[in-house]
């Protein structure tokens, strides 16, 4: 029994001193296990088990108070050795912060963006409960055609999975009171809006139901980004009116800077206000569907059980009313998360980007690691003296990873710094992709991300460096022994070799992917977008709509600033149009979003055939010649084409491609309007690409802007820099109607240029890992043939006395040096072909295979290796061999 | 002068410390026999542990107050695995100059009459 207690007591104290650090364990421990029995033994003699309990409080209390002690003390000094170390050996030191810095710089920095964009919860009370309902008509391919007001309330009444649905719409108004007219946006929306998304406004309050009543007084709640961009946050501005649709408006709220889908407002209005909404027939008409759905899912019910609830609804809908929803068009509906639907389009673009930044921490890694090692040869000495002197392997382990830590700790820092400055640049283009981007910010998620990454890092390349520089004592004693002993310093050098095999292996896959996302932006510039982009001005022009009313009257307003913009001198033509190509919210709309099915006259459909879809282009007669879009058959539209002339249609080549394969589409009629109304088809233009760059050109009608009047854009071909014609138009504009707003004035090429903004945001980043990443493994690849041929200089002495020319010695260092690079070269094209297949939704006309790509990063990979070689190559050749053989 | 200053660093000891140092004071001894004879002065008072001495053995050891005795028990008569530790001679200064510092702090105690009259003992 005593014995018993005795042995198990003792394996208990042996377990908890391995709180102690290990050397003060291996030092102390058998004698402090020899002082425990004795103390045990005594104890149990003369206390019995009161005793005992005692003698175990007063140990426990005794090692637990002295052993953080003696870890701190360790800490403190492994500390204060490795700043002395950093401090000797400041080039080291410098150069590893910077590496370590750049990548975790790029990590913390994209790790910010991902966190805001991907990773935290919505804004909202409860966000992941919110949906985004759609009606889609999926056999045309339409996914989201808005809701009327009836179907609004259909699925209000009808639901059972969705509680709060709310109705959305955006229109542009112009807001009359504060200096020249202002275009705004305004987010026209049911009066519970924000409280059903539980946004509570920073000023003010938001819209109350009685809002909107009919007779109310008109309200406005601002957006943050409209409020502080315009008014300069004034704390005042609750309260202030302005004049909006020939009403005054009050300020009443001001909103906090919430995502706002899917559009970015200016100013929110409850539905009543919005002079179409609020219109009669447009209420009573079930077809008229221009309003977005928000829902949110009641407590306990699932997504899909949603989407089961509305296709319920819908099938419903199908049979109560077949002429609105008839076979042919598919007619469902969905719900979507919020979630999903503000972040899908950015996740793919930043995990590649995410998993870019973390290959350049990768080679960051591997590169300090190198240089670790390469550092262990010298401290070699060193190292052996302190393991003769008593310090274990775990001590000097304990001692390498401080140190490493530190320095990864200096660079995660610096990385912050870098994060930092970077994040401005970040968030404006996650702008592009996702309205989360104005949640991005270096929070302290992002610090302790930092914090972890300098860890993790130290842990990498600090354990690669003490397992690989193992310390031989006997060796690393031994006089003259200058580092590379035999046996540990090959396999050291071989696992050198093999760091730097990787860093050529990951640089190359990361110069392929950014190769390849510059050779897709090349062929995306390289492509004819179907007009002259050179010299066109394009600005939105919204007129005071409740002035004009007929659309005799729109026609007119028209056809006068086409005249008077023509007046200026330096303006060759212009027109009005209803939307032009590369206009930023067509191009972030694709066609999908605003094509409508229509009849060709004399063509029959069976009940399952969907309809022609197309979308449509209200243009004056002058638009095809501004732009130089050439026409192919046919005529142009002309001022003759009058409201009681024939109506008339112009179609493009992708429209007569796609319905009349073999016939010609001049002189055949079609309707938009089931059949109301006619018209005739006078003639085909070449294809523009409205949509963008990389979408080709959709099946598109042109009518006559004097037949059906929107004039909400005006294009301008100037003989000079059309920017600086930019002043003259407004001033032409103004002119014919002083009350009209005037915004996103811009030329085409801006346009153009701007349709491709993300995808060279994109490339440029890539470019940037991709350059730093080649930049850090040129940088390690010379370092460690410098210290290559520093080892070797007694060798490359011999072999020079026994003949060898420079030249020859020339060749042998290059030769190894390049050796490396083709074996990292042939790795990295294994890993690149695994992996860009991920590319391959953002490249354009390029394949993720494309051998240009590949044979061209190669070369540069291969060059850039051997000018970094041939800096300790030469010095190598250029060994005196008398010195070499004379020195030790 | 310097000495002087040097020894000061060390000063005040902790108990434990100072225990340590006047158990080595008239010969080495190995690590239960401090325990033993610390025990043994303060009437039982002052219990040791294991881990509170060796942490101050090594913390004394690192700072050259003590050192390791070159003497090993003889065979069969002790366990072979004890050290024996030993007060160096500046070790020796220290507690020295704690036993003054003391005296000089009871000094001050007994001129204040900070202290109990024998009778009431």
């Amino acid at each position: 029994m005593q014995t018993n207690s005795t042995s198990w007591s003792q394996k208990l104290f042996r377990k908890l001193l391995r709180v102690f650090p290990a050397d003060f364990c291996a030092n102390y421990g058998g004698e402090m296990e020899g002082v425990f029995r004795e103390q045990h033994r005594e104890a149990g003699e003369r206390g019995g088990m009161v005793g005992l309990l005692r003698l175990w409080a007063e140990t426990l209390s005794g090692i637990f108070s002295t052993a953080p002690r003696e870890h701190w003390e360790i800490l403190k000094s492994d500390c204060a050795y490795a700043f002395r170390m950093m401090r000797n050996n400041l080039g080291f030191t410098t150069i590893a912060i910077i590496t370590l810095g750049l990548g975790i710089g790029v990590n913390t920095a994209l790790f910010s963006v991902v966190h805001a964009v991907l990773m935290r919860p919505l804004p909202y009370p409860n966000g992941s409960q919110l949906v985004f309902v759609r009606q889609q008509e999926s056999k045309v391919g339409q996914d989201d055609i808005g809701f009327s007001v009836h179907e609004i309330e259909d699925y209000r009444d009808q639901t059972r999975t969705l509680s709060g649905l709310v109705e959305y719409h955006s229109m542009s108004f112009t807001l009359f009171g504060h200096g020249d007219p202002d275009r705004v946006t305004a987010g026209v929306v049911s009066p519970n809006y924000f409280e059903f998304f539980g946004i509570k406004p920073l000023l003010g309050r938001t819209f109350v139901a009685q809002d909107d009543e009919p007779g109310a007084p008109a309200v406005l709640v601002l957006s943050y980004e409209y409020w502080k961009g315009r008014f300069g946050g004034d704390m005042n501005i609750v309260g202030r009116t302005f004049e909006l649709n020939d009403k005054v408006h009050t300020v009443v709220g001001v909103l906090p800077p919430v995502p706002q889908y899917p559009h970015d407002n200016d100013v929110y209005m409850p539905s009543s206000a919005c002079p179409f909404r609020g219109a009669k027939a447009f209420i009573a008409n079930r077809d008229a569907r221009m309003m977005e759905v928000f829902g949110r899912l009641k407590p306990g019910v699932s997504l899909a059980s949603a989407q089961a609830d509305l296709a319920t609804i819908a099938g419903r809908l199908r049979s109560a009313y077949p002429k609105s929803y008839p076979d042919n068009i598919g007619y469902t509906a969905e719900a979507s998360s919020l979630r999903e639907e503000l972040t899908s389009k950015a996740r793919p673009t930043l995990l590649v980007l995410l998993a870019a930044a973390a290959f350049v921490l990768l080679i960051a890694c591997a590169n300090v690691a190198n240089l670790t090692l390469a550092r262990m040869v010298r401290r070699e000495r060193e190292l052996a003296v302190r393991t003769a002197l008593g310090a274990g392997r775990s001590r000097l382990l304990r001692q390498l990873l401080t140190e490493s830590f530190l320095l990864a700790l200096a660079g995660g820092i610096a990385g912050l710094f870098l994060a930092y400055g970077s994040l401005g640049l970040l968030t404006e283009f996650a702008a592009r992709l996702t309205p989360r981007a104005r949640e991005i910010q270096i929070d302290k998620d992002a610090l302790l991300f930092t914090l972890l990454a300098a860890l993790g890092t130290s842990v990498a390349f600090g354990s690669i460096a003490a397992l690989f520089g193992r310390v031989n004592v006997s060796s690393g004693l031994k006089e003259g022994s200058a580092g590379a002993g035999a046996g540990g310093g090959s396999h050291r050098n071989r696992f050198r070799s093999a760091l730097i095999v990787s860093q050529v292996a990951f640089s190359f896959m990361l110069l392929i992917g950014a190769g390849l996302m510059l050779r897709s932006l090349m062929k995306m510039q390289e492509v004819n977008p179907g007009f002259v982009p050179q010299h066109v001005l394009a600005m939105r022009m919204t007129f005071n709509f409740s002035k004009y009313t007929t659309t005799d009257q729109y026609a007119d307003i028209g056809k006068k600033v086409v005249e008077r913009v023509e007046s200026e001198p330096g303006v060759i033509s212009a027109a009005v149009t209803s939307s032009y190509p590369m206009q930023p919210e067509i191009v972030t709309a694709g066609p999908g979003a605003i094509s409508t099915s229509f009849q060709i006259e004399g063509q029959t459909l069976s009940a399952s055939e969907a309809p022609p879809v197309g979308s449509f282009v209200l243009v004056s007669p002058e638009y095809f010649k501004t732009l130089g879009v050439p026409l192919m058959e046919g005529r142009e539209f002309s001022r003759a084409d009058e409201t009681k002339t024939l109506q008339v249609a112009i179609v493009n080549e992708a429209m007569k491609r796609r319905y009349w394969v073999n016939e010609d589409p001049v002189g055949k009629r079609v309707s938009a309007d089931g059949g109301k109304t006619w018209m005739t088809v006078v003639g085909i233009v070449g294809d523009v690409r409205d949509f963008g760059v990389i979408q080709p050109a959709a099946a598109q009608f042109y009518l006559p802007q004097t037949q059906n009047p929107q004039p909400s854009a005006l294009i301008v071909r100037t003989a000079a820099d059309p920017g600086s014609m930019a002043r003259a138009a407004i001033r032409a504009i103004h002119d014919v109607d002083s009350q009209t707003a005037v915004s996103k004035v811009l030329t085409l090429e801006q346009a153009q240029s701007d349709a491709i903004a993300s995808p060279r945001v994109m490339a440029s980043l890539l470019g940037i890992f991709a350059g730093l990443a080649l930049l850090i493994a040129a940088a390690g690849i010379g370092g460690i043939m410098a210290l290559a041929v520093g080892q070797r200089v007694r060798e490359i002495g011999i072999r020079m006395a026994l003949g060898a020319q420079p030249s020859a010695i020339l060749r042998m260092i290059l030769r190894q040096g390049l050796a490396w690079v083709l074996l990292g070269v042939g790795l990295g094209l294994l890993g690149a072909f695994a992996l860009t297949g991920i590319l391959k939704s953002f490249l354009f006309e390029v394949g993720p295979t494309d051998p240009l790509t590949f044979a061209g990063v190669a070369f540069v990979l291969i060059a850039a290796a051997v000018i970094a070689t041939l800096l300790p190559a030469r010095r190598a050749a250029s060994i005196d061999p008398n010195v070499a053989l004379r020195s030790e | 002068m310097g000495r002087k200053k040097e020894t000061e660093e060390f000063l005040p000891l902790t108990p434990a410390a100072f225990h340590i140092l006047l158990a080595l004071a008239d010969g080495e001894k190995h690590g239960y026999a401090i325990i033993k004879e610390v025990a043994r002065r303060s009437d039982n008072k002052v219990h040791l542990s294991a881990g509170t001495l060796y942490g101050n053995l090594a913390r004394l050891e690192g700072s050259g107050l003590i050192r390791e005795s070159d003497r090993r028990p003889e065979a069969g008569l002790d366990d072979e695995r004890r050290r024996y530790y030993g007060l160096t001679k500046f070790g020796r200064e220290v507690a020295v100059a704690e036993a003054e510092r003391m005296q000089e702090a009871l000094t001050q105690a007994h001129a204040k009459r900070l202290f109990r009259k024998p009778e009431t003992i």
